[in-house]
């Protein structure tokens, strides 16, 4: 059974047609890519998948079960996470907030346990901190020790992406949509992040959905490579494959003249 | 440990020190002030929770603090004060029921009934839970929306909620615009909304710091972001609120006995109003920083009675030259302490020279009649609390605390949040010379030392 099931997805948005009748599985332990060229719709499936948007017609389907309709909160809690293009952490609390609180919920003890503190609260709280600094050390000593408690908006840009990957991935998640991970880095770390993200399957077990530009990373990551344009699939398979496909080269460079 | 220890030794110390209070000839000022910095703290940090920690605009807390006011006054009103007004608008079902002493006693629960402070507990409690259920029904709708239009919204709503005891259908209970008069006062002493201030800050402060109060941060930092990391925000949001009225009612009952009267002008909008300067003030999100900011206001609007007397006109001339000079020292220290040049401007130049101006015409002119008649300035209190607010929303606008609790450790530590010596050589970026300029000229002075 596949992880992620995408059963002949459509989206509009008044006329322009976002998606259009894609389709794709996504297996355990699986990196999958999605590229093509902006406004090819990779973001907007992103969205779907996650439900910030509902599809207009076809079914998302994950580890058998129909998840379309469900709010963000509720996807989030079957074991989707995902991170923004554009940063989306928070900003004014600390590293280690972040990293909390999406571990928020997985809490039984109510409100009110929490304000007593009583004894099950505490070792719910004593375990989200193990895991936060769990997957915190993904990332080696970067963001350990004194940074955990520094505010996020002191952070380097690279750090704060890495924040956010863990953030993803404390909630407790098996499927992480990664919206662009390399943006904004430069070469080197942009190598650092690629093995992160191989890392993160290996070590860690998380199946991989990422949208990015840049193809080194894609085709040195990627067991599958799916090409978007204009809202529809028009190529997926090995990376060597789909960027010698010539539907892929007319979407990025155009048709010649003959 | 020590930190225990410390806040322990703290409130025993402010205990001690409002006993010696008491006692002194002469301090039912001081007192007085003290109590309503206690209730208006109360009010102010509970709206702290919402506007503060979960980043939303409220205007209805007023709402909140009248049903509390009347649920207490209801309750507490004894049988020979409530008589008048409920036998003129019939209701015998509300004479016949709604009477605490008679729940209570019915329940079995005489001691309660016999001791007016017990009474006093349940009825503040109930208060706030009437006030928490009008949090639910409000919030509930209207929590859906967001920034301008859910203020108003809520702005709305307080107001229904205030004139509604004006309204004839229920002014058997709550006497019409007349408003209920005779409430006992024991709940609006020093004592009782200092106990009541304690636990409210002790509660809040420990729900701030516990997973609850960390998806509330998130809430008001990235609402899209919290969402999308599987914190459900209809729940929380309506959580926060519910809470929040609770204590606003708490608030609105100690504020009643504290005035033993309450009308619908008694919370009037003017009430929010003064809370979101208060906590505006001290730091919006910080619950330090909205009791600081309470402080503040209510110490301005009780001792600053003095700026309003009558004084001979060049008391003001001369004012108005402090005011002027002070403006001018003080834009020039700012520009120089953020090293702006030049840094006396020229635009201000002109408070010198006003100031200067108005220093020469007040002692060029001292003995003319126009400068020795006697001028009231009706007013000035609101106006100085207006200039605070200014020069902090310009010089800093996150307020006094800004988003920072008070904690022991910021005073005797250890800050986690700054690298030890020994971190700062195992971290590669602080470490890193190309990277760190600071870290490489640090090195080099340690070098030729």
């Amino acid at each position: 059974m596949p992880l992620l099931e995408l059963r002949n997805l459509y989206k509009a948005f008044g006329g322009l047609q976002a998606i259009s009748n894609v389709s794709l599985t996504v297996n355990e332990g699986e990196i999958v890519s999605i590229i093509g060229p902006n406004g090819a719709g990779k973001s907007t499936l992103f969205n779907l998948i996650t439900g910030v948007y509902q599809p207009d017609r076809g079914d998302i389907i994950f580890e058998g079960e129909r998840i379309n309709g469900l709010t963000p909160d509720k996807v989030t809690r079957k074991g989707i996470a995902r991170t923004f293009q554009n940063l989306r952490l928070f900003t004014h609390l600390t590293v280690l907030e972040n990293v909390l609180i999406p571990q928020h919920h997985r809490l039984k003890s109510g409100w009110l346990a929490a304000v007593l503190r009583t004894p099950a609260y505490l070792k719910e709280e004593e375990e989200m901190r193990k895991m936060a600094l769990e997957k915190l050390s993904f990332f080696g000593p970067r963001l350990m020790s004194f940074r955990l408690h520094q505010p996020v908006y002191v952070l380097s840009y690279a750090n704060r992406r890495r924040t956010e990957m863990a953030r993803a991935m404390a909630t407790g998640a098996k499927l992480l949509l990664l919206d662009e991970p390399s943006a904004g880095m430069n070469p080197k770390e942009t190598k650092e992040i690629t093995q992160i993200i191989r890392r993160f399957r290996d070590e860690g077990g998380y199946t991989i959905v990422l949208v990015e530009h840049k193809m080194n990373l894609v085709g040195e990551i990627s067991d599958r490579v799916v090409v978007l344009d204009y809202g529809e699939k028009i190529a997926e398979g090995d990376y060597k494959d789909v960027v010698n496909d010539p539907k892929v080269i007319e979407a990025y460079l155009g048709r010649r003249e003959e | 440990m020590r930190n225990t220890l410390l806040t322990l030794a703290t409130v025993g110390l402010a205990i001690l020190g409002l006993y010696l209070l008491t006692q002194a000839e002469g301090s039912s000022g001081l007192l007085s002030a003290l109590t309503l910095i206690f209730i208006w703290g109360i009010a102010a940090v509970s709206l702290n929770l919402i506007n503060g920690q979960l980043g939303i605009l409220s205007l209805g807390h007023h709402g909140f603090m009248l049903i509390g006011g009347y649920v207490t006054a209801l309750l507490m009103l004894p049988e020979k004060e409530r008589a008048p007004f409920r036998t003129r608008l019939l209701s015998d079902w509300a004479r016949n029921h709604l009477d605490l002493d008679k729940w209570l006693r019915g329940a079995g629960l005489d001691f309660i009934a016999n001791s007016i402070d017990l009474k006093f507990v349940v009825a503040l409690f109930l208060a706030g839970l009437a006030a928490a259920v009008v949090g639910v029904i409000v919030g509930a709708p209207s929590l859906r929306l967001k920034g301008d239009y859910l203020a108003i919204v809520t702005f709305g709503f307080g107001e229904i909620i205030r004139l509604l005891p004006n309204a004839p259908e229920v002014a058997a209970l709550t006497n019409g615009p007349l408003g209920i008069k005779g409430i006992p006062g024991d709940a609006g002493t020093v004592w009782w909304t200092f106990f009541a201030f304690l636990f409210v800050l002790w509660f809040l402060t420990r729900l701030k710091f516990s997973s609850y109060g960390r998806a509330f941060e998130g809430i008001r930092e990235d609402e899209i972001a919290a969402e999308a990391m599987g914190v459900n925000l209809a729940y929380h949001k309506v959580l926060a609120f519910t809470i929040s009225a609770f204590f606003a009612g708490v608030a609105g009952g100690l504020y009643a006995s504290y005035l033993q009267s309450v009308d619908t002008q008694t919370f009037n909008f003017f009430v929010t109003f003064f809370l979101l300067v208060a906590i505006s003030l001290g730091g919006l999100g910080s619950i330090t920083g909205a009791v600081l900011g309470t402080a503040i206001v209510v110490l301005v609007r009780i001792y600053g009675g003095f700026l309003e007397k009558p004084y001979p006109a060049y008391v003001g001339y001369l004012g108005g030259a402090v005011v002027m000079l002070s403006a001018f020292a003080f834009s020039a220290y700012i520009r120089k302490a953020r090293r702006l040049r030049p840094v006396v401007e020229t635009k201000h130049l002109i408070f010198g020279a006003l100031g200067v101006a108005l220093l020469l015409v007040t002692v060029l002119f001292r003995n003319e009649p126009w400068m020795t008649q006697t001028v009231q300035f009706f007013g000035l209190r609101k106006i100085l609390l207006a200039v605070i607010l200014i020069l902090i929303m310009i010089y800093r606008r996150e307020g006094i605390m800004g988003r920072a609790e008070f904690s022991w450790k910021l005073i005797f530590g250890p800050r986690e949040d700054i690298p030890t010596e020994e971190q700062r050589k195992q971290d590669a970026w602080l470490s890193n010379p190309d990277l760190n300029p600071d870290a490489a000229k640090k090195e080099d002075d340690d070098a030729s030392a």
